[in-house]
C-alpha cells in the first residue's frame, strides 16, 4: 500500500512501522503455532448421515428374512441359471463382435468422399439410434406378419430363392439382429469420433512417407484413435451385457429370464432376482477390470497413468477403501 | 522413369495453379530445381509456399499445371490429351522418393523414435528389420540423438523432435527433402539445432527446397532464394541478389519487415 514518487523501483514494500499493540504475537510465537485448517462441520454431517443410510441398508439386506438368502444360495449356480448365464455372455458376445465389424464399416463408409455412403450411413444410424432396442427387437420377431416370405433376385424383377419367413426369425435370431444393429449404429459413432480425434497431420506424414492407406489405417490412425474408442466400447459393452435382458420379453431364455421361469413356478421372486442381479454385478466387475488394463495398454507413448496398476487406480475412485493421494483423485479412471 | 536427363534438373514445375475455393493460391508457378542444390522460398503467409511444396509430393492437386520429379511426372499420367490422375500404389511409391518435414513434426507418438525410423523403410521398401534397424540407429548419430531411439516423442524436446523427423524422412534415402517450416513451432533456443543439422545436410549434396523465415539461414546455405507473393514467383535468384539488392517491391518491402 505504499506509494511513492521515487523513480527506482522497489521489489518489496517498505517496512511498516511495527505497532505497539499487546496482542500482536510475535515472530517466534507465529513461527511455533500450528496451521488449523478451517473446520467444515457440513462435511462431516453429510458423511455421518450417509454412513447412517448405509449401515441401515446392510443391516436390512442382512436381516430382513425376506430376502431370502438361502434360497438364493441353492439357486445361484443351479443348472438353469447356469445355462441361462451361459445364453446371457455368448449373445452378448455376438452382438459386440458383428455389431462393431458392421459399426467400423458404417464408420468408413461416414468418413468416405462418396455422398452416398456417407448420407447411407447417417440415415442408418439416425434411424436405428431413434428406435428403442425393444421395439426394433419385436419388429424383428414379427418379421413374418410384415414380410411373409423374402425372396433373392433382380431387384424389382425375377426371383430365385424365396423363403417363408415365419420359420426364419427365432426370438434368438431377432434378438441377435435386433441387437447388433443397435450396437452397430452406437459403436459406429464411437469409431467416427475415434478416428476423427487423430490429428491429421498423423496421415499427412504417414503418406508422404509414401505408406499406403491400409498401413496407415492400421498402424497410425487405428492404435491413436484406440484410446478414446476402448472407454466409450467398455460402457457399451457393459450397457450391452445388460441390455440383452430385454430378450426375455421374446421368450429367450437369457439370464434374466431363467430365473422368472424358476419364480413362476415357486413364487420365490425376491431371491431369483437377486440372483440374477448378483450374477450381472460380477460380470460388469470383471469387464470393468478388462476394461482398466485394455486401456492401460492402448496409453503408451509417455502419457500420464502409464504405470498406475488397477489397486492404487480402485483407491483413488473409492477413497474408503485406503488412503488416496490427491494426484491419484485427480486421474479417475475407467473404474466408475 | 522417362526423360530423366542427367544434369537437367530434378524437379521441373510449370505452370501450377491451384485455388482453394474462389481463391487462387498458386497462380502459375515455374520452377526448376537442381541436383544437390538448396532452394529456400520466402514469402509472406498465405502466399502459397505451402501448398507448392505440398503439390511437389501430390499431398495437393493443381487445378492446372504440372511437377516432375527426376522426369517423371507427379501423381498423373499424359494419355490421350488428358492428364489421369495415378492409382493410389503408383502415388505412394512416387511420395516415398520425395522426404518431407513438418512445421509440427508429426512424429507418430505411439510409436518409439526408432520405430518411428523403421516403419516406412519395412513397409514400403520391404527391408529386413534388423537392416533398417542398424540404419535407424546410424541416422539417429547424425542428427546428435544416439541413444534416444528407445524415446517417446513425448518424452524429446521439440528440436529433438524435429531432429528424429529429420532422420525419420532420411531413412527412406529420398531424392529430395522437402522442410515445411521446420523451425517455425519451436523455441528461440531450440531453432539453431535443427538449422545445424540441415546445413550439415545441405553440405553433404542432398536436394533441399526449405519455407522458412530464416533469412540467415537462406543467407549462408542456400544456392538460390525464390520469393513467392499472392500466388507467383515475384522474384529468385542466389541469396546476395534477393536477399542483399531486392529488386521488387514486395520482396524489398518484406525482407525490411522480416530483417
Amino acid at each position: 500500500m505504499s506509494s511513492s514518487d521515487t523513480p527506482t523501483r522497489t521489489l518489496a514494500p517498505p517496512p511498516e512501522p511495527v505497532r505497539d499493540d499487546p496482542e500482536r504475537p510475535s515472530d517466534e510465537q507465529l513461527l511455533a503455532a500450528r496451521p488449523v485448517p478451517l473446520r467444515r462441520p457440513g462435511r462431516w454431517l453429510t458423511a455421518l448421515t450417509l454412513l447412517v443410510l448405509l449401515a441401515m441398508f446392510g443391516h436390512t439386506v442382512l436381516t430382513n428374512p425376506r430376502f431370502q438368502w438361502s434360497v438364493v444360495g441353492d439357486f445361484f449356480l443351479s443348472g438353469s441359471i447356469l445355462r441361462g448365464l451361459a445364453l446371457t455372455l455368448w449373445l452378448t458376445a455376438a452382438v459386440m463382435a458383428s455389431g462393431y465389424l458392421l459399426g467400423i464399416g458404417v464408420a468408413a463408409m461416414r468418413l468416405s468422399r462418396n455422398p452416398v455412403l456417407v448420407s447411407g450411413s447417417f440415415g442408418f444410424v439416425w434411424l436405428l439410434r431413434s428406435v428403442p432396442p425393444l421395439v426394433q427387437l419385436l419388429f424383428w420377431y414379427e418379421l413374418a406378419s410384415l414380410y411373409p416370405q423374402l425372396s433373392l433376385g433382380i431387384p424389382f424383377g425375377r426371383e430365385f430363392v424365396t423363403v417363408r419367413t415365419a420359420h426364419l426369425f427365432s426370438g434368438l435370431l431377432a434378438a441377435y439382429v435386433g441387437l447388433s444393429l443397435d450396437v452397430a449404429a452406437f459403436s459406429s459413432e464411437i469409431v467416427r469420433g475415434g478416428i476423427l480425434s487423430v490429428d491429421p497431420g498423423q496421415t499427412e506424414a504417414a503418406q508422404a512417407l509414401g505408406l499406403g492407406p491400409v498401413r496407415i489405417f492400421r498402424r497410425i490412425v487405428l492404435p491413436q484413435a484406440m484410446p478414446s474408442i476402448v472407454p466409450a466400447s467398455g460402457n457399451l459393452l457393459i450397457g450391452m451385457l445388460k441390455a440383452t435382458s430385454i430378450v426375455s420379453v421374446i421368450a429367450v431364455q437369457d439370464l434374466l429370464y431363467s430365473t422368472q421361469l424358476v419364480y413362476n413356478q415357486n413364487f420365490l421372486i425376491i431371491p431369483l432376482l437377486l440372483v440374477a442381479t448378483l450374477w450381472y454385478v460380477i460380470l460388469t466387475t470383471l469387464l470393468s477390470i478388462g476394461q482398466f488394463f485394455v486401456e492401460r495398454h492402448f496409453t503408451r507413448g509417455g502419457r500420464r497413468r502409464d504405470e498406475q496398476g488397477l489397486w492404487r487406480t480402485l483407491r483413488s475412485n473409492a477413497p474408503l477403501l485406503g488412503r488416496a493421494s490427491a494426484v491419484d483423485r485427480a486421474g479417475l479412471a475407467g473404474l466408475s | 522413369m522417362t526423360g530423366d536427363v542427367t544434369g537437367g534438373p530434378l524437379v521441373r514445375i510449370r505452370g501450377l495453379r491451384k485455388s482453394f475455393g474462389s481463391q487462387p493460391v498458386l497462380d502459375g508457378v515455374d520452377l526448376d530445381i537442381r541436383r544437390g542444390e538448396v532452394t529456400v522460398l520466402l514469402g509472406p503467409s498465405g502466399s502459397g509456399k505451402s501448398t507448392l511444396l505440398r503439390s511437389i509430393n501430390h499431398l495437393e492437386r493443381p487445378d492446372a499445371g504440372f511437377v516432375e520429379v527426376g522426369g517423371e511426372l507427379v501423381g498423373y499420367r499424359y494419355q490421350g490429351g488428358r492428364l489421369r490422375e495415378l492409382g493410389q500404389r503408383a502415388i505412394t511409391r512416387q511420395r516415398a522418393r520425395v522426404g518431407m518435414v513438418f512445421q509440427q513434426f508429426n512424429l507418430f507418438p505411439h510409436l518409439t523414435v526408432l520405430d518411428n525410423l523403421v516403419e516406412a523403410p519395412v513397409a514400403v521398401h520391404g527391408r529386413p528389420r534388423s537392416g533398417a534397424e542398424a540404419k535407424a540407429r546410424e541416422l539417429l548419430d547424425r542428427v546428435g540423438l544416439g541413444g534416444r531411439e528407445g524415446a517417446f516423442p513425448r518424452q524429446l524436446s521439440g528440436g529433438q523432435q524435429q531432429r528424429v523427423a529429420i532422420a525419420r524422412a532420411l531413412a527412406m534415402e529420398p531424392q529430395l527433402l522437402l522442410f515445411d517450416e521446420p523451425t517455425s513451432a519451436l523455441d528461440p533456443e531450440l531453432v539453431g539445432e535443427v538449422l545445424a543439422v540441415m546445413k550439415d545436410l545441405a553440405e553433404s549434396g542432398m536436394t533441399m527446397l526449405v519455407v522458412t523465415h530464416e533469412i540467415g539461414f537462406a543467407r549462408e546455405v542456400a544456392d538460390t532464394v525464390v520469393f513467392l507473393d499472392g500466388g507467383r514467383i515475384v522474384e529468385s535468384g542466389s541469396p546476395a541478389e534477393v536477399l542483399t539488392r531486392p529488386r521488387h517491391e514486395r520482396s524489398r518491402a518484406f525482407l525490411a519487415a522480416v530483417l
